[in-house]
């Protein structure tokens, strides 16, 4: 009931006009910074903390939480328009979302990703308001070997992309893998992988080589082919968000993906991307039409959007009622909250409660205008559909620059990403799949660094990934999908020994 | 297809024109345009907090903006490898902490002191270690015995092996009190492990979990000094129980070491006026890492000795070769 009085509270104070007004410029910032291919919203987050100085520490939360809850949808607007992730989280959107808009046009997948990412967001949203000390306490309850299995089965995920060629897969995902691994180690501060080259020293970001291989990567296909280039994206009726009798259709899809978010977005260090690549590869083994995942089944698009905005709310809650930041936006906002000498922790509920239920209220908020504005901003990239390919083209390559640029301010990060553009367009030539290899690139690390650190806590007892509960059943799941997605690899072998 | 191509040849244009203007303009009198201030860290840690704030302060004194950039990476040596590739003009500044110096000293990247011109050290914090407040280990004695009668089953949350936690760590070790070095990679994973009860005990500076200190989730156990920090009085300093051992973690704001003298001169008087300034005062205090003036020289001189500690212990440690 006090919550009630205080969100209550709260609305009232992110209602003022000064606030409604930069949270809805923050969404807006937030979701053409997303959907640009190479300007990441984190990016955006970075390039925006100066301006926040001479905001209130109030305003400035609700400006950057604008941004995060944007940012975090506006990557799938490229994923569905030209099958460019602008985002990594926006990746598994691609899988299923493309083929959606080639085949029912963009409204239709738009409007899918829209309402399930909406109603993702302000399910996490309504979670941070009313449940934050409770899941405050199963964050704290999760431990390395937990994290190790969400992300083991966030590769395990990759089994469940491979559209029947297992072995490239598998392939792709290790040298992902191995390439997530070039630079200095984070644990011993080893180089590795690096062949002397000083340039690899810092490692290769997954941002850099999503931009390269997917973004460089089509525009090189672009110049390569012949014949005249076209997105084949055409457009097939109005833009509008899904009704109710279509979401009934995917309520399966859209919870589990919210469920599968919410909880990931509370684990530090993981985030979107990560909450969206397991919730597809949940969905895609105990859904229904399993086997047509990547034909553009519209359950295999509402998982990932429901699930990757429900990250935004559950991530702030580590931040806000322990002061750990859940996600990378989440520490940008902890940045700004402790530049304004805010410190955000178990303090702020007893000190500052009023702020923080502002907060709250605007989240919420902000995931009802990321509906209209996504619209707004999703018609205006549809009008690009018209536009020769060739001039597509050149802007891409221009914000892929700068994008690869501003991941790190690093030249060298320009060349990688050239680099993987190439290889990119190799790799799609010769069909082998790019997908596994930045899903390597993005888990791979983590999933080592989550590794090691269990290890170290539990006095290197393997068994520790299956004794403990929760990650227990995180492995017990993440085996089974592996038995599932092997059986029938494993009973044609059966049947050769056999017979 | 050719409008690709001119596309590409007028953005490379664009590029070498910017490069050649910023190359121009100098001769006159210092600063005469903006200074760059790199961070060695990415947004949101203490090297960030320091180079936002200093950049805050200097703009009045120089006059001129100085923009902050992140340049994270490689222990921070990728920004300081920016430092050290830019023109010695004293327009480009940047962030150096201990840290760096110690992975230095730990054999990382070839970066050493006398390639840089120290303006000022201007923060220096101790290192302590933390208990979860509701912890059965009450004080820093408890701690050892528990230590010396289970060994390698307190579990010490850190920031990875070859930093100055690690050394902590090992330096118990050879006093007798073995435990176990817990690496973690981000900071949150590390401030939660403990919190959680994952492990029991967390290495850190007080001014990164001020919030965790004012909110009563963390306690002090110990400071690693000589002497109890005046903002911790009832915490006991190691020496009080012969552990010599001084782990300090500091900042200072360096330039290229060929920076010419008078314009060194001009920045540190720069930076001794920021650091006369209230807010400053406040942003130290509330740090826990106020230290008194330090002349350029003098600055060098310790970031030299804590580079030479550092060796010792790694050496001792059979850390490094």
């Amino acid at each position: 009931m006090e919550a009630l009085a205080g969100f209550a509270n709260g609305m009232v104070v992110a209602l003022q006009p000064l606030h409604l007004a930069l949270m809805i410029v923050g969404v807006l910032v937030g979701v053409i910074a997303g959907a640009l291919p190479g300007i990441s919203f984190v990016n955006a987050m970075a390039i925006s903390l100066p301006f926040t100085y001479l905001m209130s520490p109030l305003v400035a939360m609700v400006f950057l939480g604008g941004i995060y809850v944007g940012g975090v949808f506006g990557g799938s607007i490229s994923s569905l328009l030209v099958n460019i992730p602008g985002d990594p989280d926006s990746l598994p959107s691609c899988w299923d979302g493309y083929p959606i808009t080639l085949r029912d046009g963009p409204e239709r997948s738009l409007s899918i990703a829209i309402t399930a990412s909406a109603i993702g967001g302000l399910f996490s949203a309504f979670l941070l308001s009313f449940a934050s000390p409770p899941f405050a306490r199963l964050a704290l309850s999760f431990d390395q070997p937990e994290f190790f299995a969400a992300t083991f089965m966030g590769l395990v995920s990759v089994l469940s992309i491979s559209k029947g060629n297992l072995l490239l897969s598998l392939l792709s995902l290790f040298l992902g893998v191995a390439i997530g691994s070039i630079g200095t180690d984070p644990l011993y501060g080893v180089t590795r992988l690096t062949f002397g080259i000083g340039l690899l020293d810092n490692g290769i970001d997954f941002v850099v080589v999503m931009i390269g291989l997917f973004a460089i990567g089509e525009v090189i296909d672009a110049l390569a082919s012949r014949q005249g280039y076209d997105f084949n994206v055409k457009r097939k009726g109005a833009m509008k968000v899904l009704g109710l009798r279509d979401i009934w259709k995917l309520r399966g899809s859209i919870s589990r993906g919210t469920g599968v978010g919410s909880v990931i977005g509370i684990i530090p260090g993981a985030g979107a991307a990560v909450g969206a690549l397991v919730a597809y590869g949940v969905e895609r083994q105990v859904n229904r039409r399993r086997s047509e995942f990547g034909t553009g089944i519209e359950d295999g698009l509402a998982a990932p959007e429901a699930s990757k905005n429900a990250t935004t709310g559950t991530a702030m809650i580590p931040l806000l009622t322990l002061g750990i930041p859940g996600s990378a936006g989440a520490a940008i906002m902890l940045a700004a909250l402790t530049l304004h000498g805010v410190q955000p922790g178990p303090l702020l509920y007893s000190k500052n409660p009023e702020m923080l239920y502002a907060i709250f209220a605007s989240f919420t908020l902000a995931n009802l205008f990321m509906v209209a504005i996504s619209v707004l901003v999703a018609r205006a990239f549809g009008m690009l559909m018209k536009t020769d390919p060739t001039v597509i083209c050149a802007f891409i390559v221009v914000f892929s620059v700068v994008g690869a640029f501003g991941v790190r301010n690093n030249i060298a990060d320009v060349y990688i990403c050239l680099g993987f553009g190439i290889a990119g367009f190799y790799m799609k030539r010769f069909g082998f799949p790019t997908a596994p290899l930045v899903l390597g690139v993005i888990l791979g690390p983590l999933a080592e660094s989550y590794f090691l650190t269990s290890m170290a806590n539990y006095h290197d007892d393997l068994s520790i990934f299956f004794t403990r509960p929760r990650s227990g059943a995180l492995m017990a799941l993440a085996f089974g999908f592996i038995f599932w997605a092997l059986a029938p690899e494993l009973r044609a072998v059966w049947r050769r020994v056999r017979g | 297809m050719d409008r690709q191509i001119r596309v590409r040849i007028a953005c490379t244009i664009a590029l070498l024109a910017a490069a050649c203007a910023s190359a121009q303009a100098q001769e006159r009198k210092y600063p005469s345009r903006p200074v760059d201030m790199i961070v060695n860290f990415g947004p949101g840690g203490g090297a960030d907090q320091l180079g936002r704030i200093m950049s805050k302060l200097l703009e009045p004194v120089l006059g001129v903006p100085v923009p902050v950039s992140n340049i994270a990476g490689a222990s921070g040596n990728a920004g300081l490898s920016k430092v050290l590739g830019s023109t010695p003009d004293g327009y480009t500044l940047g962030t150096l902490t201990g840290l760096s110096v110690s992975a230095w000293a730990g054999g990382l990247g070839k970066l050493q002191i006398r390639d840089f011109a120290f303006i000022a050290v201007v923060q220096s914090s101790p290192s302590m270690l933390f208990v979860p407040n509701d912890s059965r280990i009450l004080d820093y004695r408890r701690m050892l015995d528990a230590a010396k009668a289970n060994p390698g089953k307190l579990r010490v949350a850190t920031a990875g092996y070859g930093t100055l936690d690690d050394i902590a760590v090992k330096f118990l070790a050879t006093k007798g009190f073995p435990m176990v070095n817990v690496p973690f990679a981000k900071p949150g994973e590390r401030y939660m492990s403990p919190l959680g009860g994952h492990s029991e005990i967390l290495f850190e500076e007080p001014g990164d979990v001020v919030q965790f200190i004012d909110s009563k989730q963390y306690r002090p156990i110990v400071v690693f000094g000589a002497r109890r920090h005046p903002a911790f009085p009832d915490t006991p300093a190691s020496g009080e129980f012969g552990h010599d051992v001084d782990l300090p973690n500091w900042r200072a704001i360096v330039a290229a070491a060929k920076v010419p003298a008078d314009t060194l001169a001009a920045l540190n008087a720069a930076v001794a006026k920021a650091l006369d300034s209230p807010d400053w005062r406040k942003f130290c205090g509330e740090t826990y890492t106020c230290i008194e003036r330090k002349s350029p020289e003098e600055s060098r001189q310790f970031a030299q000795r804590n580079y030479d500690d550092v060796s010792k212990f790694m050496k001792d440690y059979g850390m490094i070769k």
